[in-house]
């Protein structure tokens, strides 16, 4: 083969090279669109909630309410009638079956909304006002266009009867679309319409404080004894073995743990973000030490050197000059191995945070969900609210994990200071 | 010297051949030397007028040589026995060069000599210019074998020469005591003496600065002197 | 020499690291107030010999020091001797350029804090006017003493870290291969510093460049494979040293 044919040869190889290359990386980005549409196109409903507007008359003759009544009082009064004949007011209703079709197609919780709006407007006392009162998960399918209306009634979840009235709703313009604030503030529930993620937010919250308050110090103190005290000998070297396997060790071996020790052996309080932070900060104590312990060694010897020969002791060589150029490192470490630990299921269903809680938590010691675990909840239910709902959490739970790594990443350039 | 090689091959290639040229001019010089001490005892004409021919290629060697040295200091830096090997080289060219523009002013001088000139003239001129040639041969074998104990035997010998050039220069002053006529040829055989002398002077310096290569030291004491003939007077 | 007082001496001194000897039965003498240069191949042990002075081979576990190190008739190669305190009196240059990625202010102040030898800011700028003037620094840098240490030129940088060895007011201070990471004329610049320099300070620097060991120091000494082979007055050593060795590694026929 001639030199020319030799090049000509070399530079179709690089060409197909990066061919290949390049088609990779294109084939990852579609993965990564493709999931991100299904999420998204899945979940984006789970944002809007539909209402109706219902005209309530607020007497308090008939509620059997003093004139400016406490939120205690109003709170022990019987909404009940109110509530049923200002639904009932809605459309015009023949026989129990018409009533019981027309009452269904709101969210059981109407005396709730009720009574909370009452609570908020006071000055509606005596007076009528139009409210908005979540629709059931079925209607609200319904007007987001998921529901199948061809079919016959009996493969229906809605009746005719509901169809003519939602009709009806929409021509009178009293059925609305708004943002579903819900999700972010309620705690589970068996109807779709009113399940929220505050619950696992506020669980997850909490669980990776506790994994933080725990893991951090310790991994840093660790990390900078091992770097930099250590004496090098079988032991550390049996350390560190160990620290890398610990770090390859499945998730679901640290719940385990926790379920057998902390659960077991300490009687911890079970399903709560205590017990889920301690395990988790169990299983992300050698990911955070190994970056820890990269950024220490990339800080170079000549530092430690320079400060010693002026005359440093050893601690001062390390907290002055070694610890602060490693920041940077340790804390995208610390930061990425937090990310790693929100996402974690696993562990968390083995020490019984897949329990159904409805309230929200106001400490780590109250049982509550989290937000990985919401997603394996509401992945298994059937109706097709809980599907989008589903969808939005991983949507909420990927921004808070692309919120924290794009922290790691900007603290690390804030922060990294060049050394020649 | 060290047997050992120069890692830098073209170093250890410039000093061979700064070696090799110095010795060049080395035998170059004997050869004019002892052409020209021939050609003064046998009044030989021709001889005379080649020498000042070849006197030419000395100071080629010596410009050449010259250069090499200047090469060596810039791109080397020579250190310890190569600084003194260039310095001394240096030097040892330089009086080469001095004995072979000596050779040929004798040389010169032998153009103005009668044919017959008296053979008590020549006599103690023929063996001073024999001695000083032996000396430059044995100082220039003492630099190929780079002996110390030759560079001292050459130095000390220095009084010889200078005992023997005030002989001869006793004879020429008789011979122009006999007759103020000679005064012309007098003059001619004294400044060949002389000169004869210092080129043995500046064996003595190549054989001082031998042992400085070889030492690192300069020879010690005043150099041997012979008794001088203004001196004398 | 005029002056004749010994600074550093060391006797019998043996380095191991682990199974490896690096230093064998090392005698040498270091005088007050001169500079003295070690020379000699990779690995010969001259890098570790200054770094026993300081005792900055104590980081290292492996090393094992035996023998004698006495500065000023004082035995600095035992338990007793805290080197913070010995550091102080022994400051020490590095190959390479390793200036703290703090201020040049910083960078100067830092070894005075620590040793507490400024009680007050007014004092600390004094030390670090005056360490900046002698590193022959202060003219190119009194405009911006808040900029970053490693924002200066190679060669600056090298004289920061002069400075802020000095700033503590050492005794000795040990240079290794100071300028190999360095221009010609940057290298220049130390040279002429460490010229300066010598006049209240002992300085032992080791270098590659015989050149350099020519120009800057009184006193050379040729290590090889943990020997020290040779030490004499550098005029010595450069034009007619005594050992075959020496002579070899200088004129280039080392193998």
């Amino acid at each position: 083969m001639s030199k020319e044919e030799l090049l000509k040869k070399r530079y179709r190889a690089e060409k197909r090279f990066k061919f290949y290359g390049l088609t990779s990386v294109i084939l990852a980005i579609l993965f990564v669109l493709f999931l991100v549409n299904v999420i998204f196109s899945k979940g984006k409903g789970a944002f809007s909630r539909t209402t109706i507007s219902v005209e309530v008359d607020f007497n308090t003759e008939k509620l059997e309410l003093k004139n400016n009544p406490t939120n205690e009082e109003i709170q022990d009064t019987d909404f009940y009638d109110l509530s049923i004949e200002s639904l009932l007011n809605v459309y015009k209703t023949k026989g129990l079956k018409e009533e019981k079709d027309l009452i269904r197609i709101f969210s059981p919780d109407y005396e709730i909304e009720i009574k909370n709006f009452i609570i908020e407007n006071k000055g509606f006392l005596n007076k009528t006002a139009i409210i908005e009162l979540t629709a059931s998960d079925d209607i609200d399918q319904l007007n987001k266009g998921n529901y199948p209306r061809h079919l016959p009634e009996e493969r229906r979840r809605i009746s005719d009867f509901q169809l003519l009235i939602y009709d009806k709703l929409v021509e009178d313009n009293k059925i609305q679309k708004t943002f579903n604030t819900f999700l972010f503030t309620n705690g589970d529930s068996r109807d779709p319409e009113l399940a929220g993620v505050g619950g696992s937010l506020l669980g997850s919250f909490f669980t990776i404080i506790v994994t933080l308050l725990l893991s951090f110090p310790v991994a840093i103190l660790a990390s900078i004894y091992l770097e930099e005290f250590a004496p090098k000998n079988r032991i550390t070297d049996f350390i560190e073995i160990n620290i890398n396997n610990l770090a390859a060790v499945p998730s679901i071996v640290f719940g385990l743990l926790g379920l057998g020790i902390l659960l077991g052996t300490f009687d911890f309080p079970r399903s709560t973000p205590l017990v889920a932070g301690i395990t988790l900060a169990l299983m992300t104590l050698p990911r955070i030490i190994i970056p820890c312990r990269a950024s220490l060694k990339a800080v170079p010897p000549s530092i430690r050197e320079g400060a010693l020969a002026v005359g440093a002791s050893k601690v001062q060589s390390v907290t002055h000059h070694v610890v602060p150029l490693a920041i940077p490192g340790t804390l995208s470490g610390t930061i990425i191995g937090l990310a790693q630990a929100l996402g974690e299921t696993a562990p968390l269903i083995l020490i019984g945070m897949v329990a159904f809680v409805v309230d929200l938590p106001s400490s780590p010691v109250d049982p509550s969900a989290s937000l990985p675990v919401q997603v394996y909840l509401w992945s298994e239910q059937a109706e097709r609210g809980f599907v989008e709902k589903t969808s939005a959490t991983i949507m909420i739970l990927l921004t808070f994990l692309i919120t924290m790594n794009a922290f790691a990443v900007y603290l690390r350039q804030k922060f990294e200071r060049r050394w020649s | 010297m060290s047997e050992e090689k120069r890692i830098v091959k073209s170093y250890e290639e410039e000093m061979q051949s700064l070696n090799d040229d110095l010795v060049k001019m080395g035998s170059l010089t004997e050869s004019q030397l002892s052409d020209t001490i021939q050609a003064i005892v046998k009044i030989d004409k021709e001889a005379a007028e080649n020498i000042i021919k070849n006197d030419a290629q000395i100071n080629e060697l010596r410009a050449k040589i010259d250069d090499q040295i200047s090469t060596v200091l810039v791109k080397r830096a020579p250190m310890a026995i190569d600084l003194r090997t260039t310095i001394s080289s240096l030097k040892i060219s330089h009086d080469l060069e001095r004995i072979g523009d000596l050779a040929k002013s004798v040389a010169k001088k032998i153009e103005p000599l009668p044919i017959d000139l008296p053979q008590e003239l020549t006599g103690s001129l023929k063996r001073l210019g024999e001695l000083v040639q032996k000396q430059l041969n044995n100082v220039l074998d003492a630099y190929i074998t780079k002996s110390k104990d030759k560079a001292i035997e050459v130095w000390r010998n220095d009084e010889q020469v200078d005992d023997l050039t005030h002989i001869a220069m006793n004879e020429v002053a008789n011979f122009l005591g006999k007759n103020k006529k000679n005064l012309e040829l007098a003059t001619h055989l004294l400044f060949v003496t002389k000169n004869i002398e210092r080129a043995g002077d500046h064996v003595t310096n190549i054989a001082e600065s031998l042992y400085y290569l070889i030492e690192g030291e300069y020879l010690e004491g005043a150099r041997p002197k012979g008794k001088e003939f203004v001196k004398d007077k | 020499m005029t002056n004749n007082k010994v600074k550093i001496k060391t006797e019998k001194l043996d380095v191991f690291y682990g199974q490896k000897q690096a230093l064998k039965n090392v005698n040498l003498e270091i005088f007050n107030r001169e500079v003295t240069a070690l020379i000699g191949p990779s690995g010969c042990g001259k890098s570790t010999y200054i770094r026993c002075i300081n005792r900055m081979n104590d980081v290292i576990e492996t090393c094992k020091i035996s023998g004698s190190i006495k500065i000023d008739g004082q035995e600095i190669n035992n338990k007793q001797i805290d080197v913070v305190r010995l550091r102080e009196r022994i400051g020490m240059v590095f190959q390479k350029p390793n200036p703290f990625p703090k201020s040049i202010y910083d960078n100067v102040a830092y070894g005075p804090q620590i040793h507490g030898l400024a009680d007050h800011k007014d004092k600390l700028d004094q030390i670090v006017q005056t360490s900046l003037k002698k590193s022959a620094l202060w003219e190119e840098v009194k405009d911006r003493l808040d900029e970053p240490g490693t924002s200066l030129s190679g060669g600056q940088q090298q004289r920061l870290c002069i400075a802020r060895a000095i700033s503590v007011n050492p005794e000795v201070i040990l240079m290794d291969e100071p300028c190999s990471a360095l221009d010609p004329i940057a290298t220049a610049k130390i040279e002429e510093l460490m010229e300066e320099l010598k006049k209240t300070f002992t300085i032992v620097i080791v270098t590659h460049s015989m050149a350099q060991a020519v120009r800057v120091s009184q006193r050379t000494g040729f290590f090889h494979l943990g020997n020290l082979i040779e030490v004499d007055t550098t005029d010595k050593m450069f034009k007619n040293p005594n050992n075959k060795m020496t002579q070899d590694y200088i004129t280039g026929r080392f193998g």
